[in-house]
């Protein structure tokens, strides 16, 4: 009898969760069959379209508070001034409700940095959404269990590799066979017929990208690149057919580099027939920056998706993976995130999510697709001598035409109930320690200095919201984000998706 | 001791390799231990059965001693993909010669390459020319190249082994051009470079101090103007430098044995260090900067940006702030000894903690910036996770991808020992090159040994075998608005080349020197592939950067070293090329190509296999090029039939699976 996708899947993260080599345990001839595929079908288009923001994105500077004991706090840590880092002018207001639901729930007025009108109009027109204080957690920590380390943490707190890895992947492991969004697309790939890519990367390979089964194609700089010397020796295909036929090299190396290239043949006319069947360009002026482009190379393709575009038919559901680096700010902060006439990274992040907001809904499409933003960690709300470092905590933002927009999200008030100088939904940036090893009385804070903070919406909480929008059931749910149950079930669904 | 002597035996053009045991020690004579015999049957006219997709095992040898090697040219083709940018005819011929000791003691002696006598030689009199990085990558294509030197064409570059050391450090030493803005300064990176060449077959605690203090790397990761913490601005030292040195340059994120593989405790790996760790670290690291801050007699420590610096700043290790400059008498001490915790400085730093560590691991307050990074370097060094961490990755980066535990610890272990000695990495490489699993692996492991060879060194490797030369190219004077352009008549300088730039995935291989995205490097090195390798547990570091649009542009890419870019000198050369090409000269081969107007194309197609493929070509696809290739001859192709061989050859092996896993 085959076993089932979701049987598998199911082992393959309780051998990681458990520490055990997932290959040994569970043997090779499992993994080699084909599982029986989940049952999705699906009358309408969804995607989902992660940008992942390499380097740790500093919230705190993105999100700015305007008004309130939060701006007052913000001055204190962040003042202006040579070497300094803070920002006291030219934000752009955001338009949540002062209180109650959809509020930041301190009280604060809220505003996008300068070079953030775009996001913030969408903000402000109900279109784009800020989910607050999200980060990697294996379960609710709070300030004093982390000091006494008395509560599980996500392996290698601060480190690059090891936490964008926690974000595109979890459970905790650093070395993930599968990434969520993967996972995702291995159960929802059914609902999809033909031979487009389901998962796609526009920007290098990396885990969030990787299914059990299904094989995302992944692109350099959101271009496809084809074999173009058959074109022109066209003499050359049948040795070179020969030598790459699936399967029949003797060395696993040589299979694998066989079958990437062979993927990669199959696929690259497919997508770039479809790219290239409509321009929304104008979405994007002066777009050489690399984000830009592969957001533009998304909506052409959801385009294409929409609109019988030949071999790019029969998709239902469709997983984006977009990647733009630099986020990593220890010094020259200001500059890098964009001040004046240049844009910068918050500057081109904003263009691009809203010039991507903008093409879809010019076609009818604004609700096909939710982006969503990621990245390693946040950073520290004290600065360094002109940049931050790592943090934790941070927010993200989500845009699209279904998200309920306007509003911020998050599990604030940790995970029972709100106490003092404990945010409700946005952390609280009073009195973030300086020194190392000196509890903080502000308890989003770990106590370890320097302003990092504990998160207070987990990566799968956050997950799970979009995977709930995108049509999967609670227990596929529970079963490919398997921390989730270590957090009350009425906190794990955001509420951003209508 | 049993004397092993290997023959060969040709049966039925078969080739079969045996093992009989030699006379004199008297041993049983005669005794036949191993054949080894691909799978045919040795009759004349008969069908021929499906012939293996595997090399033929050729067993001849492992009893006498490794290092009594290499005993025929596929040994010592094997040997020289691990230790150098590619094997080539006139170097196998050679290694066989002076034998594998032979060969590392030439090497050790070879006076090294440096890049900036490249850049200051063509940004000097009388050339004069702008360096920029097309330049510096020249310079890196010289020493991986090797040949003429073009200053001097009589000065012939031999020093392959530390270039390849060199490159191999580079890859876990990473400084990118990527980042920081450092595609401003290239002779800043050869600087750099030029560090890692000193010193990659010197003493790794000498080389971790140069780096450390190299105005690149300070650059790159922040330590560069890092300064003590100033609590009433709400300040502290930058932790980028802290983090990396320890979890990509010495010692990584968890506690390991002696073989690389990791401690573990209640089923979970142990960490090295601590954010604490990490901080402190960041502290220590104070106080340096550019060399030329203060040369106008003021204290500008805080001011001392990239608008005050001159390329030779990047030439110039950094420097400490300690003291008040003349002009500038209450100007602070910028490096954290500990003596002003009120402001922020940590007392007693903790460091790195394990058995043996100095003063267990504790930085005593009251040091000077030199004496406390010595002592935090020192820390560093002496932790016992230096030797097994760098190990296993030299291993990756020169022989196989999943080398065994036990491989690992031999090679650490003389790590260990040789820890004071300024020739420490002649002996890791020395034994990592002549491991019985680096000479046998692919026999012992056929089926995991082995790595893919990245795409950087697949095009040196074509261009060192096939007498690769720039040709092309022009001179242009200097003018108001632009230096001088010498590019005309120089086949030692490989200009022109820009397809190899990381950023142009369009027309190249997507790896360049000093050139990765991140300092993560082009490919970590426990990337697994998905699907087959992934369920094996197979790490495959340079998959990494082989994704679909990649592989596709590499092939691209070879498509066009072998079927445009080739010196002929019948063709004139295109008159807008300004800065020339790098192009082959196979006219050396045509004469394997075959006779007559056809006939057999085996000696192409196996001079090719020991070139290129070590000898390791398996017995299916050197009878499918033949097949393949006997179908070009002049009835179709008139007298062009022996290039076109040559050129279809070339492209389906470089193309092929079997050719990029190095086995």
């Amino acid at each position: 009898m085959r076993p089932d996708r979701r049987k598998f899947i199911r082992q393959t993260l309780r051998a990681a969760l458990g520490g055990a080599s997932a290959f040994s345990a569970l043997g090779q001839l499992q993994l080699l069959q084909a599982a029986t595929r989940a049952n999705y079908s699906f009358g309408d288009y969804k995607a989902l379209v992660c940008v992942f923001l390499y380097g740790g994105n500093d919230g705190f500077n993105t999100i700015v508070p305007i008004s309130g004991a939060a701006r007052t706090a913000y001055d204190t840590t962040r003042p202006t001034g040579t070497g300094q880092i803070g920002i006291n002018s030219g934000l752009h207001s955001l338009s949540a409700p002062a209180s109650g639901p959809g509020s930041p729930g301190d009280g604060s007025a809220y505003g996008l940095h300068p070079n953030m009108p775009e996001l913030a109009t969408l903000f402000n027109d109900g279109h784009a959404a800020i989910v607050a204080n999200v980060g990697t957690l294996i379960g609710p920590t709070t300030q004093a269990q982390y000091i006494a380390g008395t509560k599980p943490l996500p392996p290698q707190l601060y480190s690059h590799a090891d936490q964008a890895a926690y974000w595109q992947a979890s459970p905790p492991t650093n070395q993930p066979i599968t990434g969520w969004g993967g996972r995702i697309a291995d159960l929802i790939a059914s609902a999809n017929t033909g031979s487009a890519p389901t998962l796609t990367g526009l920007n290098g390979q990396d885990a969030f990208a990787r299914g059990l089964d299904v094989n995302g194609y992944i692109m350099n700089d959101g271009s496809t690149t084809t074999l173009d010397f058959l074109l022109y020796n066209p003499e050359v295909a049948p040795i070179f057919d020969i030598l790459r036929a699936a399967g029949t090299q003797a060395h696993p190396m040589e299979r694998t580099y066989a079958n990437t290239m062979n993927h990669s043949i199959a696929t690259a006319d497919v997508v770039r027939t479809a790219r290239d069947a409509h321009d929304f360009s104008s979405f994007f002026p002066g777009a050489n920056a690399d984000l830009a482009a592969q957001l533009q190379t998304v909506a052409q393709l959801i385009w294409a998706a929409n609109n019988n575009v030949s071999g790019y038919t029969g998709l239902r559901r469709q997983v984006f993976f977009v990647t733009t680096g630099g986020y990593d700010t220890h010094s020259n902060q200001l500059a890098t995130q964009g001040t004046g006439g240049n844009p910068g990274l918050l500057g081109m992040l904003s263009k691009s999510l809203s010039g991507f907001y903008n093409a879809l809904a010019s076609v009818g499409l604004a609700s096909a697709a939710t982006v969503f933003t990621a990245s390693d960690f946040g950073r520290t709300l004290t600065p360094n001598n002109g940049g931050s470092d790592h943090g934790w905590g941070s927010h993200q933002f989500v845009v699209g035409g279904a998200v309920q927009g306007q509003k911020f999200y998050g599990n604030g008030c940790g995970f029972g109930g709100p106490s003092a100088n404990f945010g409700l939904v946005m952390p609280s940036l009073v009195n973030p320690t300086t020194n190392w090893g000196v509890p903080s009385p502000n308890l989003n804070d770990p106590g370890e200095g320097y302003g990092r903070f504990i998160p207070t919406t987990a990566v799968e909480q956050y997950a799970a919201t979009l995977a709930q929008w995108f049509g999967l059931g609670s227990s596929d749910i529970a079963l490919i984000f398997p921390n989730l149950g270590n957090f009350s079930n009425a906190s794990n669904f955001l509420g951003f998706l209508g | 001791m049993v004397n092993w002597i290997p023959f060969e035996v040709n049966i039925g053009g078969i080739l079969m390799k045996l093992q009989q045991s030699a006379m004199p020690r008297g041993r049983a004579a005669g005794r036949l231990v191993a054949l080894w015999i691909t799978a045919f049957c040795v009759t004349a006219a008969s069908a021929q059965p499906s012939l293996s997709h595997a090399p033929d095992l050729l067993f001849h040898d492992g009893m006498q001693g490794v290092t009594a090697g290499p005993f025929n040219d596929s040994d010592a083709s094997r040997f020289l993909t691990q230790a150098t940018f590619g094997p080539t005819d006139a170097e196998i011929a050679h290694l066989r010669a002076v034998g594998f000791e032979g060969w590392l003691n030439e090497q050790f002696a070879a006076t090294p390459t440096y890049e900036l006598d490249y850049l200051n030689w063509i940004s000097s009199p009388p050339l004069n020319e702008q360096v920029g990085l097309d330049n510096r990558q020249e310079a890196w294509m010289l020493g991986a190249l090797g040949g003429p030197d073009p200053q001097d064409i009589a000065l012939i570059h031999i020093d392959q082994l530390r270039q390849r050391v060199a490159f191999a450090l580079s890859e876990i030493l990473v400084v990118s051009q990527q980042s920081a803005g450092l595609n401003d300064w290239p002779k800043g990176l050869a600087y750099y470079y030029d560090i890692l060449i000193q010193n990659a077959l010197g003493n790794y605690r000498t080389l971790l101090g140069e780096v450390t203090l190299s105005p690149a790397m300070g650059v790159y990761l922040n330590m560069m103007g890092n300064r003590r913490a100033n609590l009433s601005q709400n300040q502290h030292p930058d932790e980028n430098y802290a983090r990396e040195i320890n979890q990509l340059f010495s010692i990584g994120l968890v506690m390991l044995k002696p073989d690389g593989t990791p401690q573990m405790s209640g089923g979970n790996t142990i960490p090295t260090y601590s954010q604490s760790t990490i901080t402190n670290f960041a502290h220590v690291l104070t106080g340096w900067n550019w060399a030329s801050c203060d040369a106008d007699g003021h204290d500008n420590f805080t001011t001392c940006f990239r608008p005050y610096q001159t390329p030779d700043d990047f030439l110039t290790p950094m420097v400490p702030y300690e003291t008040p400059p003349p002009l500038s008498p209450n100007a602070p001490n910028y490096h954290d000894d500990g003596s002003s915790v009120a402001t922020g400085d940590i007392s007693n730093k903790q460091l790195l903690q394990y058995d043996g560590a100095v003063n267990s691991g504790m930085l005593a307050d009251g040091g000077s910036a030199a004496g406390d990074l010595a002592f935090a370097l020192d820390n560093i060094y002496n932790h016992p996770n230096v030797g097994p961490f760098l190990a296993r990755q030299l291993i990756q980066r020169l022989v196989t991808s999943n080398p065994s535990p036990a491989y690992v610890q031999r090679v650490a272990a003389v790590f260990d020992a040789n820890r004071a000695s300024g020739t420490q990495l002649q002996a890791v490489v020395r034994a990592i090159l002549l491991d019985t699993e680096a000479r046998y692996g692919q026999w012992h492991s056929p089926d995991t040994f082995g790595k893919m060879r990245e795409p950087l060194l697949a095009v040196t490797h074509y261009w060192r075998a096939m007498h690769a030369q720039h040709h092309c190219g022009k001179d242009i004077a200097a003018s108001q608005n632009s230096a001088a352009i010498n590019y005309a008549d120089q086949p030692y300088r490989y200009g022109g080349f820009l397809a190899t730039r990381t950023g142009d995935t369009r027309s190249g291989v997507a790896q360049a020197s000093l050139d990765a995205p991140t300092v993560f490097n082009f490919f970590g090195p426990s990337y697994m592939p998905p699907g087959e390798m992934t369920t094996r547990g197979l790490a495959g570091p340079e998959f990494q950067l082989q994704t679909d649009s990649v592989i596709v542009n590499s092939n691209n890419t070879v498509a066009g070293r072998t079927f445009y870019l080739k010196y002929d000198p019948l063709t004139a050369c295109d008159p807008a090329s300004i800065f020339g090409e790098v192009m082959v000269d196979f006219s050396p081969d045509l004469a394997l190509a075959g006779s007559g107007t056809g006939g057999p194309p085996d000696a192409l197609v196996d001079a090719y296999n020991r070139r290129f493929m070590s000898g390791q070509m398996s017995p299916f696809m050197r009878q499918a090029l033949i097949d393949y290739l006997s179908t070009i001859d002049s009835s179709n192709w008139g007298t062009y039939w022996p290039t076109k061989r040559v050129k279809l050859a070339l492209f389906a092996i470089l193309s092929s699976p079997e050719y990029m896993t190095q086995k």
